[in-house]
């Protein structure tokens, strides 16, 4: 009987007595070199990686002196949906109330989630005068 | 998230921060600050999973650690909105120009090279062929495109990478690939690079049109299976160049937790165009192509479920379809089935589909699935529940129903492809829950 087959019928991969003469790869063809000009064995070859741009370095805005009456935005951006961040930014308001006397926490879930943009959302901070935002929750 | 975060800061001129899990903040601070917004929004981290977790879980988040610095997370927040400014911080205008990449890499041993390919994670890793400039000119001589023309800016993760004719053929060479093969490559790098999410996404490459007699594309048996050099090397192209011109390095801008081995060669196969049955036009020409063009269609999506065997008579073969389909999210109503030419026979036949368009509509009528298995969905919860919260119909009416309510998700029929490939040795076929992209004409790049 046939090797192969009489191992497949034993259940038994062929991979498994790969070291048995029997199944002894060939050895590779060389694969064919453009030849350098000095002779050597070195070759050259060309780059597939494509140089990236690097983004305009922008600054971020001063940082607020302390958290005491201040109004916060909690921008849910429904990772995975909205559920999650909820809770968080629930507990998070918790926290800041008791911590820190006068913090008001506005949570607002984004129009398109965490791709694409919504103004309402920009606008309402603007308008409100709010001094600080935090964006999540991912992971 | 870092992009919102920089639009607040900038437009309404307060600092905002980024709560996220440890390696979306490597990803954020790094490679996204770096080639995207140019701006290091400072963050804090939660553990990982934060979704889908109970809620206990996320509220017990609050009161623990900030996985970035190990102080508590509410402290890492309100320092991270009070601390002064780094000078880093504070850095604006133009960048440094980054080092520009050679067109040519330095001379090297075949070994030490090939070494250099897989330590920049330029190759699938398997042996690829390496790109000496003899082989690339001998590719270019495929197209009459020049070298130097840029078919597409890559900004996906940022970077604004330009992909010209002549990396193209630099990747169409690694792959092992022919000249007479680079036109359809060129088609295909106008869709690159490949789906890459968390998610570990799959993709599809379905080639149409005479040119896949002329390359000797396999469309009949083993049409997916490692059995075909123009299916190989066509598929294996995509993966390349993705990789390269998307600058795709794993745990660092590709983040697919399981990944997805589709992804070595892409479901690179033709559709057995000549075995369609009367009426069931080809892919290509269901989108408005000729029958003589020569196209390149691309479908992205996670899963394929196989019939594990021939159709039966006891359970008509689109029941069994339409249930399996049941299982898929639908994410923009997407699905393929591909199948045998001998299963599509028996839909025209037996069960009267005289389109393939019929089909379709058949799937989107008949397809069900619980309220609760539709909303269980991750990738739902993220692009669907936003329409839901808008009011848009049918999210919102979907949103409202009980968890046993079943609901009809596949809605746009038109998003539902068929595909006959196959060389009718059984009656069997896959579902898949690939979306497709409208095709691109290979002869544009010959």
């Amino acid at each position: 009987m046939e090797r192969r087959k009489m191992l497949a019928l034993l259940g038994v991969s062929p991979a498994l007595v790969a070291d048995s003469p029997a199944y002894a790869r060939t050895a590779p063809k060389a694969v064919p070199k453009d030849s350098s000009p000095d002779g050597d064995s070195r070759i050259t070859v060309m780059n597939p990686a494509i140089s990236g741009k690097l983004a305009t370095r922008v600054p971020l805005v001063p940082p607020l002196d302390s958290l005491q009456d201040k109004t916060i935005y909690m921008i849910n951006l429904s990772w995975e949906g909205p559920d999650a961040a909820n809770y968080f930014y629930g507990a998070m308001t918790e926290w800041l109330n008791k911590h820190y006397s006068g913090v008001k926490t506005i949570v607002k879930v984004t129009a398109e989630g965490m791709f694409g943009s919504d103004p309402a959302i920009l606008k309402e901070i603007i308008a409100n005068k709010a001094d600080a935002a935090i964006v999540g929750v991912a992971g | 998230m870092s992009r919102w975060a920089k639009e607040i800061e900038m437009q309404c001129k307060i600092p905002a921060i980024g709560v996220a899990s440890s390696n979306i903040v490597h990803y954020a601070t790094g490679y996204v600050s770096k080639y995207q917004t140019g701006m290091p929004i400072r963050y804090v981290s939660v553990p990982f999973p934060f979704t889908g977790q109970p809620r206990a879980v996320d509220v017990g988040y609050v009161t623990g650690k900030d996985m970035l610095t190990g102080q508590p997370l509410m402290t890492g927040v309100i320092n991270a909105l009070t601390s002064p400014l780094t000078a880093e911080e504070k850095i604006s205008g133009a960048p440094p120009e980054e080092a520009v990449e050679p067109r040519f890499l330095s001379p090297g041993s075949e070994e030490n090279l090939r070494q250099l390919f897989d330590d920049k994670e330029w190759t699938d890793f398997n042996s690829i062929i390496l790109p000496t400039e003899k082989r690339v000119t001998a590719m270019l001589k495929g197209t009459s495109h020049k070298p130097d023309e840029v078919i597409k800016t890559i900004n996906i993760t940022g970077g604004a990478r330009q992909l010209t004719v002549e990396k193209v053929a630099i990747n169409a060479v690694m792959a092992g690939a022919s000249p007479e093969h680079f036109p359809v490559i060129l088609a295909l790098a106008t869709q690159a690079p490949f789906g890459n999410s968390t998610s570990s996404m799959a993709n599809m490459v379905v080639i149409s049109g005479p040119i896949r007699n002329r390359l000797k594309f396999n469309c009949g048996t083993n049409a997916m299976g490692p059995y075909n050099r123009s299916n190989a090397v066509v598929g294996r192209a995509f993966t390349l160049m993705s990789k390269t011109a998307g600058d795709l390095r794993n745990n660092v801008n590709a983040w697919e937790t399981l990944g997805n081995t589709m992804q070595y060669n892409n479901m690179c196969y033709g559709e057995n165009e000549e075995a369609l049955p009367d009426g069931w036009d080809p892919l290509h020409v269901e989108m408005g192509f000729k029958p003589t063009d020569n196209v390149v269609t691309v479908g992205t999506g996670w899963s394929s479920i196989a019939s594990v065997g021939a159709s039966q008579s006891i359970y008509p073969t689109h029941f069994l379809m339409r249930d399996y389909m049941s299982s898929f999210c639908a994410s923009g109503s997407a699905a393929t089935i591909v199948m045998d030419p001998t299963v599509a026979g028996l839909l025209k036949d037996t069960h009267g589909f005289k389109t393939k368009a019929q089909l379709s509509e058949w799937f989107s009528q008949n397809v069900t699935k619980t309220a609760a298995s539709y909303w269980g969905n991750g990738v739902i919860q993220s692009t669907a529940v936003p329409f839901a919260l808008q009011g848009l119909e049918p999210y919102a009416s979907w949103r409202k129903l009980p968890d046993d309510a079943l609901i009809k998700p596949f809605t746009n029929s038109k998003a539902i492809h068929v595909v006959v490939a196959g060389g009718k040795v059984q009656t069997m076929w896959f579902v898949t829950d690939f979306g497709i992209r409208r095709g691109v004409l290979i002869d544009d790049w010959a």
